[in-house]
């Protein structure tokens, strides 16, 4: 016999039933709506490692007519012995009957040996309207465990508790749209505390979803750095016959290729977006790409974005110094350290000075005409020369990356990218810093970084991952 | 000289560039197969054995970049071999020049011997230290695209290149001095401006000679050579004794050239084919896709249970039903606990009869409630029933049932007015709440049922949706 664990999310109608199965099975395509009767048939929704289950949980639709039922069962039933089989004997009996179409779809998985999962929602007050149903539920004789779901902003769940409490195993309170990581594997974690045997595969699934969050950390800033090094390095270029030449206004061409080298950026940038949104299997927020709040002082180019995403000349200073002195050190090495290491002193003070008044001034990536040659003249645009660019797009990346990683899958509200307001690249450490600027400064000279900064270049962007979330969760 | 190594690091990368493009879920679950089968069928897995795994899904024709790759640097090695040949043969004829007035210096050969020594040695360092002073030129008459995956192995690749030209070159030069000798009556000699005697000659001579000195004993100059054969440049027309002597030089320059140009080149043309090979294998163990395809090989493939879609299964949540007048009613039926702790004022007259059914009630209290609401219906000539309900909780199919038991007992012109609460009973409920309930009501698809709000707060025209 198959021990998986299933567990079976039942309650009322338009509880958040579906909500709390979109959230734990990271799946954002289930029917979500505020409307009675949107999960119509179950629907399973296993975890699977290797091919292999670890436990399933099932959708299904909610209450209609439970104290027909009941009422069914109480009649049906001689002692309290018999009352998981007159459960499974109502079932059968009515399983073609279009009246109880719901009750048979949501009682079926519970005969089978499926764990109760019992959502209520906590935002509105107590109804005894749901013990004829909490009643069914423990006739069933499975174990069980009441979720506190919230869908509005009133706060009814000590009621709830109270009122649970006498229905159910285990009471928990799990917000289905705001809920953090952590609390997705406590509760795994909880409904493994329901039966023995659902112990360990709880526990060996929360393991792996704990692995794959950090993976996916590390994949997403593998994904920032490339869109990083490619867009610090692009260029945009035009090869224009000498009549085209003649014809064309420099200033024409300027703009021109500006306004294209600027829609490639903000093309590359968009599709970072949809990768870290792939990558955390949000699927579904990518139709939503055209409706997303992009206030025109947000745009990725404006002052105010510059502003906010920037970073202050100290720190353009120290990565300098870095970036300075390893270049000295180059030579120093060169000398066989009979310059006894001045040279990289000296170049750490001339990169921290060169960055600290010349790095935070917006560069625009300058337009170059070449020399008519063969009848052809070439104009190129960029790579942008300014690091603090590198910056804006980094903040910009790791902000989204942040909203997209901590967003439930129940969440079905625009992806509202409003601009922080500190300067948190601040508290990345110098190493971090030293290995961004130095990226920056390879790309922007359109040279490639190796395979080993490539590695550097991901760690130190990981790292300011970790930075802003701590910035965000005000963690010291 | 076979370039394996490179090969697979090459089609390696150029993997490892095309699964870019891929989400790294497939590449998880793709490679995590790929290991697991390894595993079931006692292989163990590797770069060479999963590329070829996956040549063999996709098909031939994924190696075409490598191939344009090492052909570039074929195209390398073979003009450094054709120019090294031509070289090799030209700077001998030069070395050989002879035009009968002054002998061929043994001493310009040495220094030429030690010259291109030097060259290799420098070949080598440049190979080590990986310097790459050539770069722009490489990157100027080669298709960048074709060599960029090979752009850490440059200064071996151009290393072994080199050498194998300087192979090329001692060899054509050597061909060229043997033709030369045969050919040619080749008068040697020694000079230098230095005022060295022909004892010190002789010291340096031998002293090169020693690696030969057990295989070829006529190649080692003696001490009769070295001092007939020195000339001087303002000495014209010297008299020499035995003329044959000049000629005697041959075998030493020969095994000279041998072994200070050709077995050097030789040697580091190996050793520099053999370190290109070990760095290519370190570059494909240091991959960071190769530290990817590890850890996609080792870590289990997690499934959520994220398959199903019905996203676009939406209900349809459009009302053609409006909110109607709340009709003149003295019976309400408190629908699952709605109205508690207590009704509005607007709806509970001295006079009114209040019922309750739903919730905690039985079946059979619902039909109590129901047969008393007739007999007071009854009796009035405009039936009216107010069902006050909670505003957040969904209409079920029991409120259905209830108002279906209630259209049957109750007078055919009876008609009920269905009235959603909020939880203080003093607001009016938020648009999607009142939607649900007309939806409900239109589903009794005629006049028997409507959705009305207690007068207890008017109406705001200038509300936003349509009810």
């Amino acid at each position: 016999m198959d021990n998986t664990p299933v567990f079976a999310v039942v309650g009322h109608p338009n509880k958040g039933k579906s909500s709390v199965v979109a959230t734990l099975s990271q799946n954002d395509a289930i029917a979500i709506a505020l409307e009675p009767g949107t999960t119509r048939q179950r629907q399973a929704y296993p975890l699977t490692v290797d091919g292999r289950t670890l436990y399933t949980l099932v959708d299904t639709p909610g209450f209609q007519r439970p104290r027909r039922v009941l009422e069914w069962l109480d009649a049906h039933s001689v002692s309290a012995s018999d009352r998981a089989e007159t459960v499974a004997a109502f079932v059968t009996q009515h399983r073609d009957d279009p009246r109880f179409t719901d009750e048979c779809e949501l009682l079926t998985p519970l005969i089978e040996g499926a764990g109760i999962i019992y959502v209520v929602d906590g935002s509105v007050p107590y109804s005894a309207e749901h013990e004829a149903e909490m009643t069914i539920l423990r006739w069933t004789g499975r174990p069980s465990l009441a979720l506190i779901n919230s869908i509005g902003p009133d706060d009814y769940s000590n009621a709830w508790q109270a009122a649970l409490g006498q229905f159910f195993q285990v009471v928990r309170k799990f917000d289905a749209v705001r809920a953090h990581f952590e609390q997705h594997l406590s509760l795994l974690r909880a409904f493994g505390q329901l039966e023995p045997a659902w112990e360990s595969p709880l526990e060996q699934a929360t393991g792996f979803l704990a692995d794959q969050r950090r993976e996916r950390k590390t994949q997403a800033a593998r994904l920032i750095a490339k869109a990083l090094e490619d867009m610090m390095s692009y260029q945009e270029k035009r090869t224009l016959t000498t009549n085209q030449a003649t014809e064309t206004s420099e200033q024409t061409l300027a703009d021109t290729l500006r306004r294209s080298w600027y829609q490639h950026q903000r093309r590359r940038e968009q599709t970072l977006r949809v990768s870290i949104e792939h990558l955390y299997q949000h699927k579904r927020i990518q139709r939503q790409e055209a409706e997303l709040e992009w206030h025109s002082d947000h745009d990725l180019f404006s002052e105010d974005s510059r502003r906010v995403w920037a970073v202050s000349r100290r720190y353009l200073a120290t990565a300098g110094f870095g970036a300075g002195a390893v270049g000295g050190a180059g030579i120093d090495a060169l000398t066989f350290g009979s310059s006894l290491g001045t040279v990289a002193l000296v170049g750490g003070i001339l990169g921290a000075a060169g960055s600290y008044f010349y790095g935070d001034r917006l560069a625009l990536p300058a337009l170059k005409i070449g020399a008519l040659q063969d009848g052809l003249k070439t104009a190129t645009f960029g790579p942008v020369q300014d690091s603090q660019f590198g910056y804006v797009v980094l903040g910009r990346a790791v902000d989204h990356w942040w909203h997209i990683s901590h967003r439930n899958h129940a969440g079905r509200d625009q992806l509202d990218l409003a601009p922080a307001d500190s300067h948190w690249l601040e508290n990345l450490d110098r190493k971090s810093r030293q290995d961004i600027q130095k990226v920056f400064d390879r790309c922007r000279k359109r040279r490639t970084p190796d395979d080993r900064q490539r590695v550097t270049f991901v760690a130190a962007i990981e790292q300011a991952m970790t930075v802003y979330d701590d910035w965000r969760l005000n963690r010291p | 000289m076979t370039d394996t190594a490179i090969r697979l690091l090459l089609e390696f990368d150029d993997q490892v560039r095309r699964d870019q493009e891929q989400p790294p879920a497939f590449l998880h679950r793709r490679d995590r197969k790929y290991a697991l089968d390894c595993q079931q069928r006692g292989v163990s897995p590797s770069p060479r054995h999963w590329l070829a795994h996956l040549a063999r899904l996709s098909g031939q024709g994924g190696e075409a970049n490598a191939d344009a790759a090492l052909g570039t640097w074929r195209r390398i090695i073979t003009g450094f071999i054709l120019a090294g040949s031509a070289l090799g043969a030209l700077t001998m004829l030069g070395l050989l020049f002879y035009e009968g007035g002054q002998r061929i210096n043994v001493t310009v050969i040495l220094a030429f011997v030690l010259l291109q020594c030097l060259l290799a040695g420098l070949t080598t360092l440049q190979a080590f230290a990986g310097w790459q002073p050539w770069r722009p030129l490489l990157s100027r008459f080669s298709d960048q695209k074709s060599v960029r995956g090979l752009r850490q192995l440059q200064p071996q690749l151009m290393a072994r290149a080199a050498h194998v030209g300087g192979l090329a070159f001692g060899v054509c030069g050597l061909l060229t001095l043997l033709v030369m000798v045969v050919v040619q009556d080749l008068a040697f000699g020694w000079s230098t401006t230095l005022n060295t005697e022909s004892q010190r000659f002789l010291g340096l001579v031998q002293a090169i000679a020693t690696p030969w000195q057990w295989l070829w004993p006529a190649a080692v100059p003696d001490a009769n050579l070295v001092e007939t054969t020195r000339f001087f440049r303002a000495q014209t027309g010297g008299i020499i004794s035995d003329p044959a002597r000049l000629g005697d030089w041959w075998p030493f320059v020969t095994m000279a050239w041998v072994f200070y140009v050709v077995l050097p080149r030789l040697i580091l043309a190996i050793l520099a084919d053999g370190h290109l090979r070990l760095r290519a294998s370190r570059l494909l163990d240091r991959h960071p896709g190769l530290i990817a395809l590890h850890y996609r090989m080792e870590t289990p493939t997690l499934e959520t249970g994220n398959a199903h879609n019905d996203a676009e299964h939406q209900p349809d949540t459009t009302t053609n039903s409006q909110l109607m007048p709340l009709p003149e009613s003295d019976t309400v039926i408190c629908w699952a606990g709605a109205g508690e702790p207590e009704l509005p004022d607007a709806l509970n007259g001295p006079d009114t009869l209040v019922l309750h059914a739903g919730g905690r009630a039985s079946l059979q209290d619902d039909t109590n409630t129901l047969e008393k609401a007739a007999d007071h219906l009854a009796t009035i000539t405009r039936p009216a029933v107010i069902v006050v309900t909670r505003s957040w909780e969904p209409p079920t199919a029991e409120l259905q049932d209830f108002l279906q038991h209630a259209r049957e007992l109750w007078p055919s012109a009876s008609h009920v007015a269905v009235v959603p609460l909020t939880t203080s009973g003093q607001e009016e409920p938020p648009t999607h709440q009142v939607q649900q309930w007309l939806r409900f009501t239109e589903r009794f698809g005629t006049n028997f049922a409507c959705v009305s709000l207690p007068p207890l707060f008017p109406r705001n025209p200038y509300r936003q949706g349509e009810l």
